[in-house]
């Protein structure tokens, strides 16, 4: 098992109260890359620029609109948008337990249990701390003309109501904030 | 029953409640037939305000309820459940508007997927998700079950060509979840979940538009690796094809037996490769993908639409093509990286020698899909049992080689088992609280698409480390 890992669960079992933010960004790097599948796998603190330097030497890039190349790759997926969503596949998370949990995969297509890898693009640090994200990436060629996504619209009350009882499954404590 | 009173006497008109041994005989099982089981009273409503009616009537009595489109699906998601609810949303078929200068059409879960492109061919349209039962299957269901088809591998799989959905949940209360929606994935959940989280009951699609320039490549190979190889070559070029499919000896057999369209009886692998867009970037694609098929046995190309659709009509069959030369199948849905294509079908091919039960393959080469179809004998006793025996041993191969039980099927009550090796217990635990948070009382399609954890213990399921193989340098097999 992966030492820093273990030191992540260890600190979310210990708290009452993270704040997931640079002191994670520790956690970075490609854990798995196939050009020919399409498919990377990263630590989310990896620094959107240095992903996109890797599949860039292989003619491939992100499928989404990419506004600050200075972050890291977890905090594009917690502040969300679609088309990111679009290209995730898979997720590794520490969930409010300190569980370390995988759902989804590194394959393209992959409809086993609920889409959590989708679900929780857009949840802000406030569900689960993220560690690993596995994207499906394009050549070149196919993803020249990205644009910025449109504004989203505010959530309705119904939305707030299912996304604070969804908090609740994977923070039950309340440890995120 | 005090519910099929209930359903009568709130219920107008009495003849969309179907109940009697006779009558709910054809919903007795969708298009996994090994597991059948008639249910309680079937309800074929015509408007919003009757569902709310079936919802509240069903919450009161505590019955499940059952949605179904057209019960094609393949992993039993609409198979009835002991005294259960078939909620058939058969009649919500319409094609509610067209919007086509955004490229969005509104429409009801009811209606057939190829519909959607017949309608809006007029406007040089199209809806890309195309599963092979697109005549038959409905929109409701393919966001239920997340469909893929033939040629999601460049233009994705539904949840990728829904801008929004319409819910019910089992309380009543209507909800709208958008790709603009901020906040967390809450359109990424609906799809896949496979009736039970809520009631789809209207879906905004995206549509495309239709390609200026088409071509077809079939290409058959005398070895089933150089053909696998094909297929991660094209990609490693950078090429991207609309289509890219993969077909065994004997699955080849099965289909030009069955739609007599060409297909070469002497190949003992076929790859079906459709590349799209603009005509010079057809041509340049073109080029350098048959310069990667040098090495195919035959060639065949084909560049206009009657042709094209000729050729895939082979591929699209080959379900059906199958059904007729055996007395039953069972197909496999698992995906695996495309790396592993040739060694999975080694391995496929020495699981069917140990069975001693044959096996036709179609692959969506392309996004590393497989449909193995176990041919069987469900009249010979222990045939089945056998078969699934087999099959899960696919599905375990699938997991262990870093993929996953289902592409597009769908768990429903057939992976249920499978699921216990997917996934461990507290990751199974997340999914039915996620449940919970929809449907409390769980009345919504309950039992399916993901296993109870005793099930999983009793099973004695060892959840297999996915992908973990040690020493994954090392060729296999």
């Amino acid at each position: 098992m992966n030492d820093r890992i273990t030191q992540l669960q260890k600190i979310v079992k210990e708290s009452n109260s993270i704040c997931i933010n640079s002191e994670f960004l520790d956690y970075e790097g490609i854990v798995s890359y196939y050009p020919e599948e399409l498919i990377i796998t990263v630590k989310a603190g990896l620094i959107i620029k240095d992903m996109r330097k890797e599949l860039n030497k292989n003619n491939q890039d992100l499928m989404f609109f990419v506004d600050d190349e200075n972050i890291s790759i977890g905090a594009a997926y917690a502040n969300g948008g679609q088309d990111l969503s679009d290209s995730v596949l898979g997720v590794q998370i520490i969930d409010g337990n300190g569980n370390l949990l995988n759902f989804g995969g590194q394959v393209i297509k992959n409809v086993a249990g609920y889409d959590v890898s989708r679900l929780l693009v857009g949840s802000k640090g406030k569900l689960a701390l993220i560690t690993e994200i596995s994207f499906k990436v394009l050549p070149n060629f196919y993803v020249e003309k990205l644009v910025k996504p449109l504004k989203q619209k505010a959530s309705s009350k119904a939305h707030k109501v299912i996304e604070q009882k969804l908090k609740q499954v994977f923070d039950p404590k309340g440890i995120f904030k | 029953m005090s519910i099929i009173k209930d359903l009568l006497k709130e219920i107008v008109p009495k003849d969309i409640v179907i109940f009697g041994q006779e009558n709910t005989r054809v919903f007795e099982c969708d298009g996994l037939s090994a597991y059948k089981k008639k249910p309680l009273v079937v309800v074929l409503p015509e408007n919003i305000e009757q569902i709310k009616q079936v919802l509240k009537i069903c919450n009161l009595h505590n019955i499940p309820v059952i949605t179904r489109g057209a019960g094609t699906g393949l992993s039993g998601g609409a198979t009835p459940i002991e005294q259960s609810l078939v909620l058939g949303l058969s009649k919500f078929n319409k094609i509610k508007s067209v919007d086509v200068e955004n490229r969005l059409a509104v429409v009801e879960p009811g209606v057939r997927n190829i519909v959607i492109s017949e309608t809006v061919k007029k406007y040089g349209l199209y809806y890309a998700p195309d599963p092979s039962s697109q005549i038959a299957c409905t929109i409701g269901g393919n966001v239920a079950e997340n469909s893929g088809g033939i040629h999601c591998l460049k233009y994705g799989l539904t949840i990728h060509n829904v801008e929004a959905i319409k819910i019910i949940t089992i309380e009543g209360e209507e909800i709208t979840f958008s790709r603009q929606d901020y906040g967390i994935g809450l359109l990424a959940l609906l799809h896949g979940s496979e009736g039970l989280l809520g009631i789809i009951i209207e879906i905004t699609v995206k549509l495309k538009p239709i390609s200026q320039s088409s071509k077809l490549i079939m290409a058959g190979f005398n070895s089933v690796r150089d053909c696998a190889n094909s297929v991660a070559n094209i990609i490693k070029k950078g090429i991207i094809p609309a289509g890219l499919e993969m077909m065994d000896k004997f699955a080849i057999e099965a289909a030009e037996n069955f739609a007599k369209v060409g297909y070469p009886l002497e190949a003992n692998a076929l790859l079906l490769c459709e590349l799209d867009g603009d005509e010079q970037s057809v041509e340049n694609e073109f080029k350098k993908t048959i310069e990667i098929l040098s090495i195919a046995s035959s060639i065949k190309v084909a560049d206009e639409e009657k042709q094209i659709s000729k050729l895939w009509k082979g591929r699209k069959s080959a379900f059906p093509a199958v059904g007729q030369i055996s007395p039953d199948y069972y197909c496999m849905d698992g995906t695996i990286p495309r790396r592993y294509l040739a060694d999975m079908l080694e391995q496929i091919s020495k699981l069917s020698k140990k069975y001693n039960l044959a096996v036709a393959n179609v692959f969506h080469a392309g996004d590393g899909n497989l449909h193995p179809l176990i041919l069987y004998d469900a009249n010979i006793a222990g045939e089945l049992e056998k078969t699934e025996k087999f099959g899960m041993d696919i599905l375990k191969l699938s997991v262990k080689f870093g993929g996953s039980i289902t592409g597009e099927h769908g768990v429903g009550i057939e992976k249920l088992n499978a699921m216990c090796y997917q996934f461990t217990d507290k990751e199974l635990d997340i999914f039915h609280k996620i449940k919970k948070v929809f449907d409390p009382k769980s009345l919504l399609n309950p039992g399916k698409a993901v296993p109870e954890l005793h099930r999983c213990a009793e099973l004695g399921a060892m959840h297999v480390n996915k992908g973990k193989l040690p020493h994954p340098e090392i060729e296999r097999f």
